[in-house]
């Protein structure tokens, strides 16, 4: 009687397509995946303990190299945080400016999980086109704060600096441009049917399932269930703007997939909106030279692009948090690794681990 | 029909290989920085400078070392600046809250080393020879080709 | 033995020359095989210099790069200075590899691509060697390209090689019976297997006018067998990085690589001479019409691979299996019940 055996493949810290050092260390049988486990901790730099010797501002930097690719996000949800703490009032400007950018950050993140995509699964021209709208959006970002990928930009208060007098009309260029590049993206990977078949039924997470789990972001609408926080609980001036969220049915890689498209679309629609809205004015309100937050706790979440990233401050008086969590949603969202790629052949683990669109610098914090 | 999916994609391939390249040929082309480009070393003014220490107290990874010191009239003076660029954030906070406006970044990108000792800049020797050089031009300003060499020099720190 | 030709003239004045200082006919027949083997491994390594230059160039005009254009003229001498990158590596094997086996793995794969170049039809009557089973002769020596696969992922000791390696097997297997049933539509058509018998049927109209739907599964199944995409699982990067060839290093890597680019030359010259009529054409010179042709059919194997994914490993199979093999024999029934009809009526 012939008696097969396991073997246990490493994908290891150094892969081509692991979006980071994440090992996955997978048990086949074969092709198929009896077990597949994740296994981080390679970028892990101590940001939380950091937290704790360093004053309020001065952690805003900090926040930047979580999730590196929406760093705009990471600014917003730590400063909302503590404005929630202290009560401080943001200038209307400065609040459209601070849509403005994070939804900017929502396209260009999601144009890297599109070309990440596309590279796992084999045609690197998609990265290629990605990255290169990208690019603008990078120099946008560039012309306004002086950074590409850790800007620093929404600080206490406001933002640190008003846009120069270039960014609007270059603004306005690049959204003029970019129903064009969207075209093309769909042209050449959405219509592609070797794509269709890779990504459809693959990867199944069901919405009860992914509610039971915590997953968030464009992976829990892809599953069906309809939880964005910018319209259940919106913060900032997000319920002064028309869009849409976009769901998906069965919630496998494609349907995934279709919901990030179908957001950056919608997050370009926001930006038109928020420039024909802005008014003038400040950008930054008055607030103390040394912040000391009241003794007690708070919690507050935004949706960044790849979840619901969530602070919980701790403070004790002083100018430093006593203790400071970052709720990260790649990290959440890597649990279901293990359970959805259980029956699956390799070649599905990379496409399910792309468009669950984990972020290393974010798992590990 | 099965298969127009692939055929379309092969269009948008086909086009891209006749559009214009994306390409910046460079170290004969470079791009020039945007004017609030956080990068490169700080550059110090010294007479600026009132050594007041907020640069180095709004730091979050302690990366600027000061040393001051009070002459005889009672004022702060800069005995020593070192940034320690490999440290650094580049997150601005240093510039924001400086009072005189004192440091600037130089907007150099291309600032490899190869020993990691040179990652520390002592920017206030820097500061030093730049102004000793700048005094040296203003005595040669009357002579005839003088100010041809200022704008050359100008040119080139714009580049 | 069979009638052996020469390409363009030059074979026969150099038949002359060597009958001039040799005594026996049979020591000039030996020198003339010797010099072209030499004359098919310069064409080998040319193309694959060539080869490498223009996929990078391909390829980046794909992607709005540039490409190389700094190691000499536009980049042309970049390929001489891979080459030579990679003569200049240290040699490491595995430990507790399998080490004979591991040895001969690239050099038994890039026998059958240099051996199948005996039979392409350059030009009326350029041809290394005229068998009257030529396009057979094809057939059977690309598919000894199976094994060295097996051979490397086994002996690498490496459980990505090997995994790349069953892939392979299954791969390359598969997908060389639709190839062979494509062929046969030809090959009925034709009314032989000799090269020049095919391509001189084709001075009217071209096969592919007559057998699209064979073409299109020849040019499926030749990208399956040469592993390129979407069919280049077996050293897809990002799932198995580099399959069977993850262990070779410097030249033996090379070997890899220059038996791949010379089988992708192997599929175009075949697809030319047996659907693009080969070296017919107005005007022209053979040989102009047969690089061409050639060149047209090597950008459009390079357009697919910068243009789609790759297919998983089920699925492929399933559509070499379910797919491709009944369109194949499809394609027979009706050539055969075209030839009937079209012999009734005339």
């Amino acid at each position: 009687m012939l008696k097969t055996e396991t073997f246990t493949l490493n994908m290891g810290p150094q892969h081509p397509s692991t979006h980071g050092v994440l090992q996955v260390v997978l048990e086949l049988d074969g092709e198929t995946v009896v077990q597949a486990i994740p296994n981080m901790g390679y970028l892990h730099r101590g940001i939380e303990k950091l937290a704790e010797s360093r004053t309020y501002a001065q952690f805003i930097p900090y926040t930047d190299r979580l999730d590196y690719v929406s760093s705009m996000g990471n600014n917003l949800g730590y400063c909302q945080t503590v404005e929630k703490m202290i009560g401080i009032k943001v200038p209307e400007r400065a609040e459209y400016l601070r849509i403005i950018m994070t939804e900017l950050n929502r396209i260009a993140s999601h144009l890297i999980f599109m070309g990440s995509l596309a590279i796992d699964l084999g045609a690197s021209t998609g990265m290629m086109f990605g990255f290169r709208s990208r690019e603008r959006i990078l120099d946008l970002f560039d012309m306004a704060c002086g950074a590409r990928q850790t800007y620093t930009y929404i600080r206490f208060g406001g933002v640190s600096a008003d846009i120069p007098s270039e960014f609007i009309p270059a603004l306005q260029r690049f959204l003029a441009d970019f129903p064009a590049m969207l075209d093309e993206y769909h042209r050449l990977l959405t219509g592609n049917e070797i794509l269709y078949h890779r990504l459809k039924n693959t990867g199944l997470i069901s919405g009860q399932r992914a509610l039971e789990i915590g997953l968030t972001g464009p992976a829990l609408r892809a599953s069906g269930v309809d939880y964005d926080i910018r319209k259940v609980e919106p913060y900032g001036i997000y319920d002064r703007f028309d869009f849409s969220v976009p769901l998906g049915q069965v919630g496998d890689c494609w349907d995934r997939y279709i919901v990030r498209m179908e957001e950056m679309k919608q997050s370009a629609s926001i930006v038109t909106q928020a420039l024909e809205q802005m008014p003038e004015g400040t950008v930054m309100a008055t607030i103390p030279k040394v912040l000391k937050p009241p003794a007690g706790e708070v919690y507050h979440s935004i949706e960044n692009p790849r979840g619901e990233l969530g602070f919980y401050i701790v403070s004790d008086g002083g100018t430093n948090p006593y203790r400071l969590h970052v709720r990260r949603p790649s990290f959440i969202n890597l649990q279901v690794l293990n359970e959805t790629c259980q029956g699956l052949l390799i070649g599905d683990v990379v496409a399910v681990l792309a468009t669950l669109d984990s972020l290393m610098g974010e798992v590990d914090c | 029909m099965v298969g127009k999916g692939l055929l379309e994609g092969m269009r948008v391939t086909l086009k891209a290989f006749f559009n214009k390249k994306e390409t910046l040929q460079y170290p004969e082309i470079k791009l020039t920085m945007p004017a609030r480009f956080r990068g490169g070393e700080l550059e110090l003014d010294n007479k600026k400078c009132i050594a007041c220490g907020l640069c180095a107290r709004a730091c979050p990874n302690h990366v600027i070392e000061m040393a001051t010191g009070t002459d005889e009239q009672k004022k702060r003076h800069l005995k020593s600046y070192v940034y320690h660029s490999g440290l650094c954030l580049y997150c601005n906070y240093c510039i924001e809250a400086c009072p005189t406006n004192a440091i600037c970044w130089d907007k150099n990108y291309e600032n490899s080393r190869y020993f990691k000792e040179e990652l520390d800049v002592d920017c206030l020797a820097i500061a030093k020879q730049k102004s000793a050089a700048t005094t040296v031009d203003a005595a040669q300003a009357d002579k005839p080709n003088a100010e041809q060499e200022d704008t050359l020099k100008r040119r080139e720190k714009d580049e | 033995m069979q009638e052996i030709t020469g390409l363009f003239k030059i074979a026969e004045i150099l038949r002359d020359i060597l009958g001039r200082f040799l005594p026996n006919p049979q020591l000039v027949d030996i020198c003339m095989s010797l010099i072209n083997i030499g004359a098919i491994f310069t064409i080998i390594s040319l193309t694959a210099v060539v080869l490498v230059y223009t996929e990078r160039k391909v390829s980046a005009f794909m992607q709005r790069r540039s490409g190389p254009n700094r190691v000499g003229p536009g980049g042309t001498l970049q390929s001489v200075a891979d080459m030579i990158k990679l003569m200049a590596k240290e040699d490491i094997m595995p430990a507790g590899a399998d080490k004979w086996m591991w040895i001969l793995a690239p050099m038994l794969l890039f026998i059958p691509a240099a051996a199948v170049f005996v039979v392409f039809p350059f030009d009326n009557k350029a041809i290394f060697a005229d068998l009257n089973i030529g396009i057979f002769y094809f057939i059977a020596m690309s598919s000894q390209s199976v094994l060295p696969f097996l051979m490397a992922g086994w002996a690498s000791n490496n459980k990505y090689s090997l995994v790349g390696g069953m892939r392979t097997v299954a791969q390359m297997l598969s997908y060389e019976v639709p190839m062979v049933l494509s062929i046969l539509g030809i090959v009925m058509l034709a009314g032989s297997m000799r090269m020049s018998t095919i391509v001189a049927a084709q001075q009217h109209t071209w096969f592919i006018v007559l057998q699209p739907i064979a073409f299109v599964v020849y040019v499926i199944t030749a990208t399956a067998e040469i592993n390129r995409a979407p069919f280049d699982l077996v050293e897809g990067e990002s799932e198995i990085v580099a399959g069977p060839f993850t262990e070779y290093t410097g030249m033996r890597w090379a070997l890899f690589f220059l038996a791949e680019y010379a089988n992708l030359l192997a599929v175009s010259v075949i697809a030319t001479t047996l659907f693009l009529g080969g070296w017919n054409g107005p005007w022209l010179p053979g040989w102009v019409w047969f690089f061409l042709k050639v060149g047209g059919m090597i950008f459009l194997f390079m357009w697919f691979r910068w243009t789609f994914p790759r297919l998983r490993i089920d699925q492929l199979m399933s559509f070499g299996w379910k797919v491709l093999l009944p369109l194949a024999l499809l394609n027979i029934i009706v050539t055969g019940i075209g030839m009937y009809i079209y012999e009734f009526f005339s």
